[in-house]
């Protein structure tokens, strides 16, 4: 049988192909660099958490780069800037999917981001790991790839729940929200919590964040009977509103809720020091401090690391660095065990037990990718703030 | 409660009155609707907190210098997205010409300032409760603005030259007016209004980057409701604006206090579409 020209060539073509995609990749896979794509919101919004977090997972990939890198691969961070808008998130998984091929992608980071992005993620069936509290985040069977590093919104509910009424022993409630999609699902989210907990919720409602008058609202709180405020925001100036209305007409009531109740930026803008009185707003254990004012020995090697390599801590919160430094080092450990290939690290993480990161102590199972204990969601005092950590609430143990 | 509602509601109003004068006094001259204004109330607050906050000037200086800054970049809107559009005739795109310009400042504000709001100072060491320096100073900047322009548009040449561009754009060139100049003089004008607004509403909206769409928006509503062009009517509608807004939030509160907002916003335009002060306008046929 004749062999024309063109046959050879396309045979020659369908070779180099076959060496080049079969035969040559575990070659090249052994030796090729882990990319990880990273998707913090560094601008726009919501960006205090992105800028936080994306100091402590520089510093993570630098010491394990430093150190020689993962059996021999370097890690590359490839970082898309997602302006704290949904849009550009999506956009940044859709290139570094389908351009960059990363093996893994760390984030999105703000809720609203990893919920448009998550189900992207999925189908182009790459191990993410996130750490936005959402709950339909992660799910076994719609996104099987991807494993939260941090609490749920039930855990970070829970433990304020479990702060007032069993800690406070405080029964009338009001849970506010802003309108924000994370706003208004934590408060639809919270209200059957407080009560499922044997709390009255006296008053809910979910106010626009931009209202620069919170006076009406707190009104019919306080008419209400509500012995205490729940407020779930990221909102530095929405929350900031509602302890100085508090103030203002001089109701001494606990403040308990969200963790930006305890930013600086939140500080910025009271009106007076006491303001910041009664407010207790979540944290977590490995990031906070005891009693007898220290933190754990872990988070105090990783303080004096942050002070090494000249990281500042002072204008955010620990919990965020830490937990920017762990999700890359627990995606280094997965390659180290089994490489980066998607299913063996899915396998891989489905057994993690206990892996210790700074922020947390990691676990998942098969069926529960929400790796982040109970246990270490605590409530602190917001006016106790010092190099990014707060001390723990009265009422909790050392 | 009621001198809640009238303290706030004055005071948020007149903030809202500003904006929509900001509107007016860039249309009156050149008959573009510059969507700007609210970008202009938004940096209000951040010069001011900028120059006195951060860069310790005293408050009149600061004042001054906010101003100053306003009217700038009221002079570069005209020159970067009006001008180069309005030699396109009759097209409306200076919509998105300035709705882009504006965008692009927000962004820029949000890089370089902060995402996060951000404190305002206390202008004068006085007032406190319902008569705080908060909710008076916003009504009288409002009134003042109001004065002076009533003062300039009636008693003075060049006012008269822009409420002659204002009517008649062909005939008051024809006459030798300079359109152009006027054109950038009204821009320089309304930036120095519309930072007015944000300066002296700086203690009630902090100085924030996200104000811009806000003011943008609510600011807008007492033009459609006073009548494009007509500062009194600006001024009634933003008051009206202001006090219904923070009655409804005493009263219903929450999201509903929006939407309470926006449903009497378009019964008001259905009954009466030309506003509270403007005048129907006959079409030539």
């Amino acid at each position: 049988m004749p062999i024309s020209r063109r046959q050879v060539l396309a045979g020659s073509a369908a070779g180099a192909a076959s060496l080049a995609t079969g035969l040559a990749r575990p070659a090249i896979a052994a030796s090729e660099p882990i990319r990880i794509g990273f998707l913090p919101a560094l601008t726009g919004p919501s960006s205090s958490t992105g800028v936080a977090i994306n100091r402590g997972t520089i510093l993570a990939i630098d010491e394990i780069n430093a150190a020689g890198g993962v059996a021999g691969r370097k890690i590359e961070l490839i970082s898309r800037d997602t302006q704290s808008d949904p849009t550009k998130a999506v956009n940044g998984v859709a290139e570094l999917i389908g351009r960059q091929k990363v093996h893994f992608v760390w984030g999105p980071l703000n809720s609203g981001e990893a919920l448009a992005a998550t189900p992207l993620i999925a189908r182009g069936g790459i191990p993410q790991v996130d750490s936005c509290w959402v709950d339909s985040l992660t799910d076994v069977t719609k996104y099987p790839l991807a494993y939260r590093n941090a609490p749920t919104n039930q855990q970070v509910g829970g433990a304020a729940s479990h702060y007032i009424l069993d800690v406070l022993k405080l029964k009338k409630v009001a849970v506010i929200g802003d309108t924000t999609g994370y706003g208004t699902a934590s408060v639809e989210a919270y209200v059957p919590m407080v009560k499922g907990k044997g709390g009255d919720v006296v008053y809910q409602g979910e106010v626009d964040a931009s209202n620069p008058d919170l006076k009406p609202e707190l009104l019919r709180m306080r008419d209400a009977g509500a012995q205490v405020i729940m407020p779930w925001s990221v909102n530095a100036g929405f929350l900031s509103r509602i302890l100085n209305t508090r103030g203002q007409m001089g109701w001494d009531v606990p403040v308990v809720g969200q963790t930006t109740l305890g930013s600086g930026q939140t500080k910025a803008l009271l009106e007076k020091p006491e303001y910041w009185n009664k407010v207790y707003q979540n944290n977590f254990r490995p990031c906070s401090f005891t009693s007898n004012g220290k933190l754990p020995p872990r988070t105090v090697e990783f303080v004096d690391r942050l002070k090494k390599a000249k990281i500042e801590m002072g204008d955010t919160l620990l919990w965020w660095i830490a937990i920017g430094y762990d999700a890359p080092r627990m995606i280094a450990d997965a390659v180290k065990a089994v490489g980066s290939e998607p299913k063996k690290v899915g396998d891989y993480w489905n057994t993690l037990k206990g892996w210790p990161g700074v922020y947390g102590d990691i676990s998942f199972t098969a069926t529960n990718h929400n790796g982040y204990p109970d246990d270490e969601v605590v409530m602190c005092e917001a006016n106790s703030f010092r190099e990014g950590a707060f001390n723990l609430a009265p009422g909790y143990g050392a | 409660m009621l001198e809640s509602i009238v303290s706030y509601g004055l005071a948020i109003g007149a903030i809202y009155a500003l904006i929509g004068i900001t509107y007016n006094v860039m249309f009156t001259a050149s008959r573009v609707f510059s969507f700007t204004s609210g970008m202009l109330g938004m940096l209000g607050g951040v010069f001011g907190a900028l120059f006195i906050n951060r860069l310790g000037l005293p408050v009149g200086v600061g004042f001054v210098a906010t101003l100053a800054g306003g009217a700038l970049i009221g002079i570069v809107t005209e020159i970067v997205t009006v001008r180069p559009v309005l030699k396109s005739l009759d097209q409306h795109l200076y919509v998105l010409s300035t709705l882009a310009f504006a965008l692009l400042v927000q962004q820029f504000t949000a890089i370089e300032w902060s995402t996060e709001p951000q404190p305002f100072p206390r202008l004068l060491p006085i007032g406190t409760g319902l008569v705080d320096q908060q909710f008076w100073l916003p009504v009288l900047a409002c009134a003042a603005t109001i004065i002076g322009l009533e003062l300039l548009y009636r008693h003075t040449l060049i006012g008269r030259a822009f409420l002659a561009i204002s009517e008649d754009n062909y005939a008051a060139r024809a006459l030798g007016l300079p359109e152009q100049k006027l054109r950038m003089t009204s821009f320089a004008l309304a930036g120095a209004i519309g930072t007015l607004a944000g300066f002296a509403g700086g203690e009630v909206l902090l100085a924030f980057f996200a104000n811009e769409p806000m003011l943008n928006f609510y600011g807008f509503v007492p033009v459609a409701l006073g009548g494009m062009g007509s500062n009194r009517g600006a001024v009634i509608g933003g008051l009206a604006l202001g006090l219904f807004q923070q009655t409804a939030n005493y009263l219903v509160g929450g999201i509903f206090a929006s939407v309470a907002v926006f449903v009497v916003f378009i019964i008001v335009l259905l009954v009466r579409p030309e506003g509270f002060a403007g005048a129907t306008t006959a079409r030539r046929v």
